[in-house]
């Protein structure tokens, strides 16, 4: 390629025809011209650069910084976001555990509407703490029930009875197979409900056994 | 910066130290006065420190505070009624003693907004291509186009007043 003078500008701004344009310069004047003024523009911007001494700006700067409210922060603004979010979940945590109180221990078909429930399959730590709670009491109570029931059970008047006390065993082994899992995962909802199923099963099994004493 | 996100009035001042000679000639080619180029620092890092906390570090902060300082120019020269584009700054050019720099000064005002710009903070002010992309918030190849445009139009414009 022959360099021209109309080259230049290409030749500015990609610097592998630089080569060619100073050959060119040799025997250009102008463009030599145009060259060292492209070169001075840039040397002489650096001249440009302003540098003074503001004492008073600093002093103004942090006046206006103390004038101003502290910014909260994000861990404040994050905090606001999470303590709404864990009302929500309070909220419907504590209509979950409500619906598996009430249906659970009375009737067969509410571990249908329980499961639906169950669906969400965690709790939170804190509903489940509740639920657990719960469970503890609903426990001892039935322990109430079956200790009422021992003397039965330990001496059986009857081949009902007999019947009686093996299911209460296998219920028993139910329990303690649902809890261990529970053990492995406190969150999972289909377990509680199993459980309260399995507590309320063996609350059945025990009045019908000391009810049927009674009558007998 | 983590100093500046806990509001620590030390960080602040560091943080002033650091730039505030660069920012305050940026505004000063901006704005075309001293004392507003202050005033436009004053007010860029007073929305730093409000804005310091949402400030996530995806630019350096150098080119976020140029960013927010030539959006503080913009504001100073909007409530002084005055144009970008109007000539700037007597008394830069009394002071000079060089004819080219004060051919340069004059032959900048010239140029658009953008191409004016682009070459303060590359040329005038060293930034780099990849900061000047940041802080514009544009491709670093329209920052090399940009500052191309700027020379050529400024050799024209002194080749034409025989500098």
């Amino acid at each position: 390629m022959k360099f021209e003078c109309g080259d230049l500008d290409r030749a500015l701004s990609m610097p592998e025809l630089m080569p060619e344009a100073r050959e060119h310069f040799k025997q250009c004047a102008a463009c030599r011209r145009e060259y060292r003024l492209w070169t001075e523009i840039s040397t002489a911007a650096k001249e440009l650069h302003e540098e003074w001494e503001s004492p008073e700006l600093w002093p103004r700067i942090q006046r206006s910084i103390d004038a101003e409210p502290k910014p909260q922060p994000a861990w404040w603004k994050e905090w606001k976001t999470w303590a709404i979010a864990a009302v929500a979940l309070i909220g419907v945590s504590a209509a979950v555990w409500r619906t598996w109180q009430h249906m659970a221990p009375t009737s067969p078909q509410g571990s249908t509407a329980v499961s639906n429930a169950a669906d969400r399959d965690f709790l939170t730590e804190q509903a489940l703490a509740e639920v657990e709670r719960n469970e503890s009491a609903y426990r001892q109570s039935i322990d109430k029930l079956s200790q009422l029931a021992q003397p039965k059970l330990e001496n059986p008047a009857s081949a009902v009875s007999v019947n009686y006390r093996e299911k209460l065993v296998m219920i028993d082994s139910a329990i303690a197979e649902t809890r261990a899992n529970l053990d492995q995962n406190r969150f999972n909802m289909r377990l509680q409900t199993e459980l309260a199923n399995l507590y309320r099963e063996k609350q059945e099994t025990l009045k019908e056994l000391l009810t049927r004493d009674q009558k007998n | 910066m983590e100093g500046c996100k806990r509001g620590n009035r030390r960080a602040y001042e560091r943080l002033y130290e650091l730039h505030a000679g660069r920012l305050k000639s940026i505004a000063f080619h901006l704005v075309g006065s001293r004392a507003d180029a202050e005033d436009a620092v004053q007010e860029m890092f007073l929305k730093v420190y409000r804005a310091m906390d949402g400030f996530e570090g995806q630019s350096s902060l150098a080119t976020w505070m140029c960013r927010i300082l030539i959006n503080c120019c913009y504001d100073v020269l909007r409530k002084k009624g005055r144009a970008a584009e109007q000539p700037l700054r007597a008394e830069a050019a009394t002071e000079s003693k060089v004819p080219m720099k004060l051919a340069l000064e004059r032959a900048l005002q010239r140029l658009n907004e953008r191409q004016r710009i682009v070459f303060l903070l590359f040329e005038v002010e060293g930034l780099r291509h990849s900061e000047i992309a940041a802080v514009l918030q544009i491709a670093e190849g329209t920052s090399r186009s940009w500052l191309f445009e700027a020379k050529r139009e400024l050799k024209r414009s002194l080749m034409e007043k025989g500098a």
